[in-house]
């Protein structure tokens, strides 16, 4: 390649020259050191957006960005980016980036949760959050400390976040954004496999024969893997087939040999199809071998409610919701089963017009016989799967039925390979968890699953959902690597790493997402810090939260690039280094984690979240924090004091967690050095300080902390996972290649989990494949009582399951609220391609905003004439929680049939959420955005 | 409070290292000169309207060019080898299906001169994708991605991941932003607005980003001995 003698020369010179005369700032020496191309340096990243995890390559000069092209070595995007992708050069420079922290004051100066803001230093910002952090710990304990987390944190951002809440504040009450993009991925990977994430990657496109799109629209949301199954598709058009399950038509169905559009929540009703059409009707079709050695059967509790608030909870004594809120959230407590779903509960023992009562969600669940879930498959015949999910009310019958039993040749058929993918629709779902372990079913009882161009592949929507909240564990359930909170165990590794005494942890970890909302609206969480997420624009029910945050006594602080929804009703807004701004490495949706270096200095005085997390850790010392604590929210018991225990390690009452956690003594081994190949020419803003002198926390400049803090806070979360199912590379190694996909094992990646073949971990637990093809190591609720459809046997003994997997008996059901006389139409929320999440980036790049520059209601033409609204007109959408206005398009990109539209929630001036409801996955806590009712009228 | 001990990097800039924070913990914050509460809630972000009733608000409402193709001015390349957007109507044209794109009616670069659009480039008929082994029972890839390896290949067609037009080009809303865009465009080539530079050499441009013997991943990068904090907890258990 073409990098020339003398440029390498030139730089390695100067690099030579920083180190020798001390001087901490690459960028001065950037330009100098770099001549090819009018000073234009080019360095890989990852784009900053969704879960397809693109390279890119990205050109700066005189410190700022100039240019983004597709990375040809990239194996996820080979040369090619969407148009989001591209404009990741545009998006650090909106011109109302935050420079600096601000602050609700009165006249005087001082805090005031009524007044406007000002200016603050960031010294004063840490002195408030330090006295309103101090006021929640005493008022509630560690429950009182929220964390609005993120699955766009970098991997080292979301790992000091999580490492100062647990093993700091002892605070479970840290979850991700992510919460509401993947977790019923999360739960069905767990309950399926006993482990996290996908067995295959993407070579599956490539090799497959069938892709299925459930409830994905890829097109525009993995626009780069739309785009590599379109080229498979292209090179093999008879061959190959793609059939797009969908509650409405969009892009993704463009290139569709087969749509399929269903009522919502119905697809559960249609895996049930293709899962009795394999057992009744296609008995040879079922591997048997595969499943008597793999594979388990399972059932668990229906009546599991729909991850509403519950009876008895403040803000509902208190009347907080309306009566007409309350019309849907009574649905929580019981419901009584409807026509529509009997059949399929029949074999559960309900009939319609029955009472059914809900505990709330458990994961609990046990093993049954082959012949009980045959026996849950039973009523989905082509019948009745057709007449309950069929989405299209111009749409015959016949045309429909004709449909499902194409689909379900495509997946019997013996030589044919198929990926099934799926994003939010099947996760954004009242049944999340349920509708995700259905996906696996039918991929093995056809023994079609971990294998090279077959399986079901669960497509995350967030740049590190994968890497960051859920690898590293920003949950208010997990730890690093898939250890959990609640297990004694794991917190003592977790303990013995951190350096930090045994018991510290704190091991009831409930403060899902919703439940970080709810305890603020119920005055249980009395600080909450937003970090690189928008949850006030985000969630559900949004005018709760909007209310709660601006009304009640608490503290709500967010860090942000861009002055967003969730800053405007914030208390304090602190201005954060955007991703190239910093040192980072995110993971994708194929297990692949892919690092960058800072590639310029960040705007104004704006730092990282890493160095925001570690400047606080700097406020709080032992006695402040490890402390006992009474029983508070979920937490039953007392937390124990734990600082003699701390003393005894050789700390004192005033050590700080600044030294404890992030400037230990291994920490400091990481060092910073401009001769290293990785570190040479590239700033490191928290390392070094930079030549913005930024006045720090302290009142000082801010000269850096002196040791390489990113190393550092990879290799010791990186840890974690060596040896444990989920190793990932030595850091430096990321900077030499584009990406690798875990386990990397002894250097090599992992294209094919589960699998002998290809996982390490497997041809251990098969010796080498000798004693079967696959192993499903994962060791969650791998040993199960057993029972029936209807229950568990409670003297049953507790049998293993080693390297099994489950296939899990689960019956349609309808969700809390679906369209009536009133609100007669359903309404879905998304994405769309040239926006990113709630438009605080993109909405600031002007091709993209341009392209897209507000949120429309797709509707039917029919629709909208019959609601006497016009093309391009505005109507009220309006639920029961709220109503917002938006124009009305007939003829876009998305194509509802009558019945339903669809609204994204890019547009802070089409505030969906408040018309959405926080209905969740009862198991998952993942809310449903894609489901609510409401009436459409002229504005 | 004990002061955090110095950092030893060798360094002059060592000694003006953050040292301790005693001083910065006290119970009340302290108050500054000249906090004034000048910035309202409503002054910030995209939505200037209460943002808690939505009587008064409504989206910017989206315009897009109507002219016919070949008929309105071209949108300059927002910086060197950007996608260009689109500078006329789209109606009738999209969705892009199979056998049904209207795109390249005009810019297949043997027409698109005679009808004044802009040429589908190089990079578009070039296959970025190697081609990875699978026999039904192994599969190998073909090329090394520890070596960063590429495997570029010119074709004649026009290759089936640019298929879908609309994922990197986009027709443009007329009208004034909601916030103004700090980049600066810059331009390799003179003509760098106009058109794309990207084929032969310049797609592996500058792809070796860590320089000389020290890209390849040698089995000590593996070993990763020099890393304290990496030592598996697992091993131990």
């Amino acid at each position: 390649m073409s990098l020339s003698r003398r440029e390498f020369l030139k730089s390695s010179a100067a690099a030579s020259a920083a180190a020798a005369i001390g001087m901490s700032v690459p960028s001065e020496l950037e330009a100098a050191a770099n001549t090819a191309e009018g000073g234009w340096r080019w360095d890989k990243a990852a784009c900053r957006f969704c879960g397809t995890g693109c390279g890119i390559m990205m050109a700066t000069k005189n410190g700022k960005i100039v240019a983004v092209k597709g990375d040809p070595a990239a194996p996820v995007n080979r040369g090619l980016n969407c148009i989001k992708g591209y404009f990741n050069a545009k998006i650090m420079y909106g011109a109302d980036r935050l420079t600096q922290p601000l602050l609700r004051v009165d006249a005087n100066g001082n805090f005031d949760k009524k007044g406007k803001f000002a200016p603050v230093s960031w010294k004063r910002a840490f002195d408030e959050m330090e006295v309103h952090i101090k006021k929640a710990l005493k008022e509630s304990g560690p429950e009182g400390v929220g964390v609005f987390a993120s699955g766009q944190y970098t991997v080292m951002e979301g790992y000091a976040a999580q490492k100062m809440m647990k093993a700091g504040f002892r605070s479970n009450a840290i979850d991700p954004n992510a919460r509401h993009c993947m977790a019923s991925a999360v739960v069905g990977f767990y309950q399926t496999f006993g482990v996290d994430e996908p067995s295959g990657c993407y070579d599956d496109i490539e090799l497959t024969d069938t892709v299925v799109a459930w409830g994905s629209n890829m097109a525009e949301m993995h626009p780069i893997l739309w785009s590599r199954v379109t080229d498979r598709k292209l090179s093999d058009p008879e061959r190959v087939k793609v059939v797009s399950i969908q509650t409405y038509t969009h892009r993704t169905s463009d290139l569709a040999d087969i749509e399929i559009i269903f009522s919502p929540n119905t697809d559960m009703a249609i895996w049930n199809y293709l899962a009795r059409e394999i057992v009744y009707n296609h008995p040879e079709a079922i591997d048997w071998d595969f499943l008597k050695k793999h594979i388990v059967f399972a059932a668990g509790p229906v009546n599991i409610g729909y991850g509403m608030r519950r009876a008895g909870e403040k803000s509902l004594k208190e009347g907080k919701y309306s009566a007409k809120e309350m019309e849907t959230i009574n649905k929580e407590m019981s419901k009584v089963v409807s026509e529509k779903e009997a059949p399929a509960l029949a074999p559960y023992g309900y009939k319609a017009g029955d009472t059914m009562k809900h505990t709330a969600g458990t994961l609990g669940h046990w093993e049954i016989s082959f012949e009980e879930y045959k026996k849950s498959l039973e009523p989905y015949t082509l019948d009745y799967v057709a007449k309950i999910s069929k989405g299209n009310p111009d749409e015959s019958i016949e045309s429909f039925k004709e449909k499902l039993q194409a689909l379900a040749d495509l997946y019997v058929e013996k030589n044919r390979k198929v990926v099934s993918f799926w994003t939010m629709g099947m996760n954004q779902h009242t049944r999340g968890t349920w509708t995700n372990t259905l996906s696996y079913n039918v991929h093995f009882m056809l023994n079609k699953q971990a294998r090279p161009g077959s399986g079901a592949f669960s497509l995350t929507g967030q740049p590190s959902a994968c890497g960051t909240a859920r690898e590293v564990g920003t949950f208010t359930h997990r730890l690093p690597a898939d250890m959990m909170v609640k297990n004694p165990k794991h917190r003592k590794i977790a303990e013995k790493k951190w350096m930090i005494p045994e018991g510290t942890l704190n091991g009831v970890g409930k403060q899902h997402i919703m439940k970080i909302h709810r305890d603020i609206e119920d005055g249980l969480i009395k600080f909450a810090w937003v970090n690189v997420c928008n949850p006030y624009q985000d969630s559900a029910s949004a005018t709760h939260w909007i209310k709660a945050a601006r009304e009640m006594d608490n503290f709500i602080v967010t860090s942000d690039g861009y002055p967003g929804i969730s800053a405007k009703v914030s208390d304090l807004i602190l201005p954060s280094a955007m991703i190239y701004e910093k040192w980072g490495a995110y993971g994708n949706a194929e297990r692949r984690t892919q690092h960058w270096r800072q590639q310029v200095l960040p705007v104004g005085d704006s730092m990282s979240d890493t160095w925001q997390w570690v400047e606080l850790s700097k406020r709080f010392t032992v006695k402040d924090l490890w402390g006992a604590y009474a029983p508070s929210g979920p937490r039953k018991k007392a937390l124990p004091s734990v600082i003699d225990k701390a003393k005894a390690m050789g700390y004192d009452e005033d050590t700080t967690m600044y030294e404890i956690l992030f400037a230990n003594k291994i920490a400091k081994a990481y060092k910073l050095d401009q001769n290293d190949p990785i570190q040479a020419g590239y700033d490191n803003s928290e390392g070094y300080g930079d030549s913005r002198n930024v006045v720090g926390s302290d009142g000082k400049v801010f000269k850096g902390y002196g040791f390489f803090i990113q190393k550092y806070l990879w290799e010791e979360y990186a840890s974690f996972t060596r040896g444990h199912g989920h190793d990932l590379a030595p850091f430096n190694i990321y900077h030499k290649v584009r990406g690798l996909k875990w386990p990397v094992v002894d250097g090599k990646e992992t294209g094919w989990r589960f699998n002998a073949k290809y996982d390490p971990y497997a041809a251990k637990a098969t010796n080498n494949g000798e004693t079967g093809e696959f192993a499903f190591y994962g060791t969650l609720a791998k040993a199960l009582q057993s029972g029936t459809l209807t229950g568990k046997d409670k003297t049953s003994k507790k049998k293993g399951l080693p390297n099994k997997a489950k296939i899990f008996a689960r019956p349609y059901m309808d969700p809390p609220e679906m369209p009536d006389a009133e609100y007669d139409t359903w309404l879905c929320t998304g994405r769309v391609l040239e926006h990113w999440h709630s438009g605080t980036m993109t909405m600031r790049v002007p091709e993209l905003y341009r392209a897209v520059p507000e949120a429309l209601c797709y509707m039917h033409p029919q629709d909208a004439k019959d609601k006497g609204l016009k093309q391009g007109g505005l109507c009220w959408v309006e639920s029961r929680r709220g109503r917002v206005k938006a124009r009305v398009e007939t003829r876009g990109r998305n194509r509802p049939a009558r019945g339903l539209v669809f609204v994204p929630w890019f547009d802070e001036k089409v505030f969906i959420n408040k018309v959405c409801l926080d209905a969740t996955c009862p198991m998952s806590k993942q809310t449903d955005y894609k489901k609510c009712a409401v009436k459409i009228y002229k504005a | 409070m004990k002061t955090i001990s110095k950092i030893t990097i060798g360094l002059a800039a060592a000694a003006l290292l953050i040292v301790g924070c005693g001083e910065a913990t006290s119970a009340t914050p302290a108050k500054e000169a000249k906090i004034a509460p000048t910035i309202s809630e409503e002054s910030l972000g995209l939505r200037k309207t209460d943002l808690y009733q939505e009587v008064d608000t409504a989206a910017a409402k989206t315009e897009y060019v109507n002219a016919d193709p070949g008929t309105s001015q071209k949108f300059k390349r927002a910086f060197q080898d950007a996608p260009p957007m689109i500078p006329h109507s789209t109606e009738g044209m999209l969705p892009i299906k199979i056998g049904a794109n209207q795109c390249v009616g005009c810019h297949m670069p043997d027409a698109a001169s005679s009808v004044g659009a802009t040429p589908i480039p190089v990079s578009h008929f070039t296959n970025f994708r190697p081609q990875h082994k699978f026999d039904g029972k192994k599969f190998e890839k073909s090329i090394d991605n520890y070596k960063n390896e590429v495997s570029i290949k010119e074709t004649s067609h026009l290759q089936g991941a640019r298929f879908n037009c609309s994922q990197c080009h986009a027709p443009q809303s007329q009208g004034n932003l909601a916030v103004e865009n700090t980049f600066e465009a810059a331009y390799i080539a003179p003509d760098g607005a106009e058109r794309s530079r990207w084929s032969g050499e310049a797609f592996t441009d500058e792809l070796d980003t860590i320089k000389g013997s020290a890209a390849k991943v040698t089995a000590e990068d593996i070993k990763n001995a020099d890393s304290p904090a990496g030592v598996s907890p697992w091993t131990h258990h």
